[in-house]
């Protein structure tokens, strides 16, 4: 646990210093230095993206635990919904802080937590959903015998996908809100999708590190592979139930 | 380590959503007298990001300062409940958690584009046998605590990483 404690303090300190970084930068945006600061500030945000999504969050377990469940040994599967999630993630960060302060401009912080809860409801439906149906198709897989992907597991990527990037990430939302604040709305949605695309690239490793122990561990796999995907099934069900309850 | 297994894993799902947002500096400043505290007084520093989106709120009459009136308003509503988070610090009487003393004096100020709050303990303890544990539970918030942020008067300080498993923290004990 040493390891862990001494990653999780490099993360929130490099966290705290990027965050720093950031929004000094911002508010040092003058015409004389506004595109070279701009694209130092999209580029620190994209780096603010891969460390943020590598902490605890952002749905790299159940990215994980899907893999388990999936027959796939593709990567390029893994990278399409990391990045599906961390799209989805952006677009409703986005909507949401724009909403919220066009619409209301005030009280920012009360109706982004109402948000958030309905959201996290939202998510977790959807989570248990899935984690169910993979329950179904697993049971069903071992009775059929069947190996082939069909179209309803890629509605369920996409719908996994959704699930987990339907919550708006307050860490892109505060930058979003910053820049607005201070006025520079295209640099708010460019830190963003280039936050976002950072998010992306931690959540796709996740899926890839899956598929990876899928392949290294083939042998097993093959005959305990039913035992794999009800597991997988059954942690996604417990993670919707957890967040429903958080 | 196997049966530990489980617990990791449950207490990681459970956390699975959490990670820190805001970013909070703390600035104790401790008085000691005969290897006992005298005052105690915290500043918390929060992120400029966070601040900025608070100050929205905060400052209703847009005077770039916190008057009485959104002091007040403050710490009912933004201060106060997080007694229930025992204001992200553990306090520790030979090893065992304290209820949070009340706390006293309560300022809240901008700061260079920064919110931050002030406030004393009264309570006094021996510096042999406190501890202060800083950091959140949830993980939604970030505690910063570093050697030049700390000024004791009568005696000295060490910061300890405190290993909480699946959130970070910092404890502080006076010597």
């Amino acid at each position: 646990m040493e390891i862990y404690n001494q990653l999780l303090k490099q993360l929130v300190l490099l966290q705290y210093e990027i965050n720093k970084f950031i929004s000094s930068s911002i508010r040092q945006l003058d015409d004389t230095n506004y595109l070279t600061t701009s694209l130092i500030i999209v580029s620190i945000a994209f780096l603010y993206g891969v460390v943020h999504a590598a902490g605890p969050g952002h749905g790299k377990a159940l990215v994980s635990f899907y893999f388990i469940n999936n027959k796939t040994k593709d990567y390029k599967n893994a990278f399409k919904i990391g990045y599906m999630i961390s799209f989805i993630h952006a677009i409703s960060a986005l909507l949401v802080t724009f909403g919220i302060y066009f619409i209301v401009n005030k009280m920012f912080r009360k109706n982004f937590n109402e948000i958030s809860v309905i959201a996290m409801d939202i998510s977790a439906v959807m989570i248990i959903t899935i984690g169910l149906y993979l329950l179904y198709k697993a049971i069903k897989d071992k009775n059929d015998k069947e190996q082939e992907f069909t179209n309803s597991e890629n509605k369920s990527k996409l719908a996994l996908a959704f699930s987990i990037g339907v919550i708006p990430c307050p860490g892109v939302m505060t930058i979003v809100l910053f820049c607005i604040m201070l006025g520079h709305f295209t640099l708010g949605i460019m830190a963003a999708i280039f936050m976002s695309i950072g998010m992306g690239l931690t959540i796709s490793l996740a899926g890839i590190l899956t598929v990876l122990f899928r392949k290294k561990a083939t042998n097993m796999i093959e005959t305990k592979g039913f035992y794999f995907e009800i597991f997988g099934a059954l942690m996604i069900v417990c993670l919707g139930l957890f967040l429903f309850k958080y | 380590m196997i049966k530990k297994i489980p617990l990791m894993i449950l207490l990681y799902v459970i956390n699975l959503f959490a990670h820190p947002h805001t970013f909070i500096e703390i600035y104790p400043t401790i008085e000691v007298k005969n290897n006992q505290t005298n005052k105690i007084n915290f500043k918390w520093v929060l992120d400029e990001m966070t601040s900025s989106m608070l100050i929205m709120e905060f400052d209703q009459n847009s005077n770039n300062k916190i008057d009485e009136d959104e002091n007040i308003y403050i710490l009912d509503n933004y201060f106060a409940p997080l007694k229930d988070y025992n204001f992200y610090t553990n306090i520790r009487l030979n090893d065992k958690i304290q209820f949070f003393p009340k706390t006293t004096n309560f300022k809240a100020t901008i700061e260079e584009n920064r919110i931050c709050y002030y406030f004393d303990i009264q309570e006094k303890y021996n510096i042999k046998d406190v501890k202060f544990d800083f950091g959140d539970e949830d993980f939604f918030v970030a505690m910063v605590l570093k050697k030049e942020f700390i000024e004791i008067i009568g005696a000295q300080a060490k910061i300890i990483d405190l290993d909480n498993d699946f959130y970070f923290g910092y404890r502080l004990e006076l010597k």
